[in-house]
């Protein structure tokens, strides 16, 4: 304590007066900061207090939908804390939902340079930046969401934001990007089944039926039973060229909830590209002859009907692998498969076969599509010829 | 409290200024050799000095924690008299303005009749008129009746009356100390400064305020108190309050220089603007004031009543401060059309507020306007074209700046403010181009600065900052001639001297001393040396202590009249060397150049 006057004696060395006005107007200062600092306190405690109260009014509007009350009492929320990040995110989100995009988004730009980690914030700004059409800002903040901070239910909120960014790559058509992240969704997913029914959907409109067939399987562990998995597996294994397994899975389908005219469909196709297959391994010869028996007679039945249109002259030029026109070859051929038995001979399979391939190809290109026999023979003829 | 009036009044006697001081710290001691009895005084002087530097952080933390009192204040009036919601209902609209302002009126009537006004005239008053002295009442009086009206709605800021509560602060330390009147008129603008740094946040800001606006010139003397006030009393504010400025700005660029153009247009529109706004409050001011006495109760209550209706009309920004809503513009979240309406309003509500003569101050209302009409010019310009990349916080930063150098007519604060506050470099230009267009503009449709105006209108003539500023001060060089008188050496004998001035037949003969130094003998000296028997000595060993103060041509014409009575003619010579003349000034050179200035 004697230090202090001392201390103010080396300065002023010749008034002991003034050092004695010092220590009055530092002791002044002393008591008048202690009364400020008390209310100082009630004052940001009111502001606070209030601060809370209407940020709790605005998140209760904001999730009823009531977007134009809910923007006020952010407003007025951030009146009493000007920094409080909830409420201008809040605030956001309701200017969001009144469509007032251009101000929300000053706020996001204003929260995300405070916290640029904020999954949530990226996640808007990439809605925003989505909507006007900035591909590239939207896959950075989509990509800074699914890695970002959640502050609540951190992992499926990275799962939704991963969500959105494949529909959105969707939109753009980008399916290679769109198989990365569902591959990511899918190990995220674990063992959901409707998770992984969802993501088998989406692997499925990208092509991507390996996947897509995974997906299902991982489904259909947790319930057997389930029909959309066993018509998206039987989809997959058909759109794969599997149609032991599409036939299995269709099945089942099918036998769950008749009535579905595409599963039926896709049955019946798969049902008939495995009866007409005579390629196909371990099946006996009978059923082999049978196979190539019915898919020439497929075959000769395409050649009639498509005679009942006008382009069917046109038919006749093209040629078989040997060279002759198409209906004149099957003519050709048609006694001999008629009585033939046994096809021991490859080459008798393969001649028969490439005959039926052709017709279908031909038919198809200037009849359209056939019966489901004719695509199956289609569907045969790409299996068989590496397409 | 102790008295320093002793120390003080010594000081005084020895009158020393601060350029004096300031000469001396430098080793620059050019006139006459110091008396060794000057020593102790000189000391004193210093201690005196040391203590009234840390006086002014006293002023600055006292200043400080007023401020943050009176924005407390202001808050709880407004949370309990307007409501603490953004939505003000109805009745609160209405009648909270009106009532609060009966409630001023009795108040300023019969109890605070100096709290009128925005405070910047009155502390000029004190600095100019009353030796510095504003009474502590005042200061109460200030805080009571603005924190009322501010908070109740009336379209005033908080800035000037914070100058003036720090004014009376200092003014209330200095004269329970006993101060010295030269020491009690530094104080008020020290504490003027202290009190708008706090309230701006902005100890730059409020620094080169009071200098350009209340000060008046770059004092050395007082430039170091000042800031210290200023800093301190922002350290204290934003020990309370947080560091936040008062507007969070975004990031602001200039991408192409023509830009610059639409700047310029901002600054010409908010120039016409501050014109019409000043214009208002001259013409209307006066008015109000002369109506019948019973009406100076019913004035603030029915301008209050007024606002509160502009309010309830859709637009509650005008009410207040508004600072929350200048950020709201500043962050693009008002159309153009709202920002130019509410610009227009907030003129209304601030006409009306300050010519009832409801205590507040000019400065946040012109601030709001400028900021709204920036961002309204800003969104029109974008509007027209569209390839302008400035943000709506940029044209909305500008015109704040622009609105003050145009209506406050403070063109280098309005400038330093907008780069204080706003923290980036990159404004400058715009903010440079469109003040000075706007400051041109209102300067030549308006000679007198608004300041002036209501002081004037007020009985009182106090300097104008302004003229003074503008004013061409007369140099040496001014009045300087070539040298008709001969001029000799220290070494030449006295005989020789006279034979040179008898030869030039001149009076005077200018002396050149060894190694430096000048001096001047007359015929008759020179007659009376010769007849001392000293005519082989040489002149200068008889001129030793007879030294002319050196003049050079670039120092203010009023030295001269210091050395003009003792020497007939006063040799000015060259920095570079001292030996060498550039020209001599007599007092006659003086009279007629300063009659020759002044027009005669």
């Amino acid at each position: 304590m004697t230090k202090t006057p001392e201390l103010l004696l080396r300065i002023f060395p010749s008034s002991r007066r003034e050092v004695a006005t010092l220590v009055l107007l530092s002791g002044l200062a002393a008591a008048c900061f202690t009364a400020v600092a008390g209310l100082s306190r009630i004052y940001y405690g009111q502001q606070e207090a209030l601060a809370e109260r209407w940020a709790g009014r605005g998140a209760a509007d904001l999730k009823a939908g009531n977007f134009a009350a809910a923007s006020t009492e952010f407003g007025t929320a951030l009146l009493y804390s000007h920094d409080d990040f909830d409420s201008q995110l809040g605030l956001a989100k309701s200017l969001i939902g009144q469509g007032r995009i251009d101000e929300a988004y000053g706020y996001l730009v204003s929260l995300w340079s405070q916290k640029p980690e904020n999954g949530t914030v990226n996640l808007e700004l990439a809605r925003i930046a989505a909507g006007r059409n900035d591909r590239q800002l939207a896959l950075r903040y989509y990509h800074n969401a699914i890695y970002g901070i959640w502050m609540a239910n951190p992992e499926a909120s990275r799962r939704a934001a991963r969500w959105e960014l494949t529909k959105y790559l969707l939109s753009l058509r980008a399916t290679a990007n769109v198989q990365s992240e569902l591959i990511s969704l899918s190990a995220d997913e674990g063992d959901d089944p409707a998770e992984q029914k969802n993501i088998g959907d989406y692997f499925l409109k990208v092509d991507d039926y390996q996947h897509a067939l995974a997906s299902y399987r991982i489904s259909l562990r947790a319930n057997e039973r389930d029909v959309a998995a066993l018509k998206g597996a039987g989809t997959a294994a058909f759109s794969m060229g599997n149609y032991v397994l599409a036939q299995r899975y269709l099945q089942q389908a099918v036998e769950a909830a008749p009535g579905d005219h595409d599963a039926e469909t896709k049955l019946e196709t798969a049902s008939l590209a495995l009866r007409m297959d005579p390629f196909r391994r371990q099946i006996t010869q009978p059923q082999r002859d049978e196979a190539v028996r019915a898919s020439f007679a497929a075959a000769g039945n395409r050649l009639q009907s498509c005679a009942a249109v006008a382009s069917y002259p046109a038919l006749l030029p093209a040629t078989n692998p040997a060279g002759e026109p198409l209906g004149a070859a099957w003519k050709k051929l048609e006694p001999q498969i008629a009585r033939g038995k046994g096809f021991h001979d490859a080459d008798a399979v393969n001649q028969a076969m490439d005959l039926v391939f052709a017709i279908e190809r031909e038919a198809t290109s200037q009849c359209g599509a056939g019966t489901p026999a004719d695509t199956a023979l289609t569907l045969i003829s790409k299996i068989h010829e590496g397409n | 409290m102790s008295s320093l009036s002793s120390s003080s009044s010594s000081s005084g006697s020895s009158g020393l200024s601060g350029s004096q001081v300031a000469a001396i710290a430098g080793g620059q001691v050019e006139s006459e050799p110091a008396e060794t009895s000057h020593a102790p005084r000189v000391s004193e002087f210093f201690r005196e000095e040391r203590f009234f530097l840390v006086l002014s952080v006293f002023i600055g933390v006292f200043a400080g924690l007023a401020v943050v009192c009176f924005r407390f204040a202001i808050e709880w009036c407004r949370i309990y008299l307007l409501g603490s919601g953004a939505q003000l209902s109805t009745i609160r609209l209405i009648l909270t303005p009106t009532i609060a302002g009966l409630v001023i009126a009795i108040l300023v009537i019969h109890f605070f009749p100096q709290a009128r006004g925005s405070g910047v005239n009155q502390t000029k008053s004190a600095l100019y008129i009353f030796n510095g002295y504003i009474p502590f009442k005042t200061a109460v009086g200030k805080f009571i009746t603005s924190a009322l009206a501010i908070g109740a709605g009336f379209s005033l800021g908080p800035e000037d009356p914070s100058l003036q509560i720090g004014a009376c602060i200092a003014s209330a330390l200095g004269t329970r100390m006993k101060l010295s009147r030269e020491r009690m008129r530094l104080l008020a603008p020290i504490g003027a400064a202290a009190g708008l740094a706090a309230a701006f946040n902005a100890p730059i800001t409020a620094v080169l305020f009071v200098i350009e606006e209340v000060i008046g010139r770059w004092t050395a003397g007082i430039l170091g108190s000042v800031v210290l006030s200023a800093i301190s009393s922002v350290v204290v504010m934003r020990w309370f309050m947080g560091s936040e400025s008062l507007f969070r700005i975004p990031p602001v660029e200039l991408r192409h220089p023509s830009e610059l153009v639409a700047y310029a247009v901002l600054g010409i529109i908010g120039g016409l603007f501050s014109v019409a706004f000043a214009g208002g409050l001259s013409v209307l001011r006066p008015r109000a004031r002369h109506l019948a006495r019973w009406t100076q109760y019913a004035q603030p209550a029915v301008a209050g009543l007024l606002i509160g209706v502009i309010g309830w009309l859709g637009a509650p920004q005008v009410m207040g401060a508004g600072y929350e809503y200048m950020d709201e513009a500043i962050h693009g979240r008002f159309t153009w059309q709202f920002l130019a309406i509410l610009a227009g309003l907030k003129v209304i509500a601030t006409l009306l507020s300050f010519v009832s003569g409801t205590p507040g101050g000019l400065f946040a209302p012109t601030l709001f306007i400028g900021a709204m009409l920036g961002a309204a010019v800003g969104g029109v310009e974008h509007a027209l074209l569209p390839h302008l990349t400035a943000s709506p916080a940029t044209y909305a930063l500008v015109g704040m700046g622009v609105l003050f150098a145009g209506f406050i007519r403070a063109p280098m604060t309005s400038v330093f403010m907008i780069l204080e506050i706003s923290g980036n470099y990159s404004i400058i230009l715009p903010a440079v181009i469109a003040n000075g267009a706007a400051y041109t503009i209102s300067r030549a449709l308006m000679p007198v600065a608004i300041f002036d105006i209501l002081t004037r209108q007020d009985g009182l003539e106090l300097p104008s900052m302004e003229e003074q500023r503008e004013e061409n001060v007369l140099r040496v060089e001014d009045a300087m001639r070539a040298p008709n008188v001969p001029v000799i050496e220290g070494d030449d004998t006295v005989e020789k001297a006279l034979r040179t001035l008898e030869k030039a037949q001149q009076e005077i003969v200018l002396v050149r001393l060894k190694p430096s130094g000048w001096s001047s003998l007359s015929r008759a000296e020179l007659r009376e040396f010769i007849a001392d028997n000293k005519a082989g000595q040489a002149v200068g060993s008889l001129l030793a202590f007879k030294q002319i103060p050196l003049l050079h041509p670039d120092m203010p014409l009023d030295m001269v009249l210091r050395y003009v009575d003792r020497w007939p003619v006063v040799p000015v010579v060259n920095r570079a060397n001292l030996r060498k003349l550039d020209g001599i000034v007599t007092e006659r050179d003086v009279l007629e150049r300063y009659r020759d200035f002044s027009g005669e």
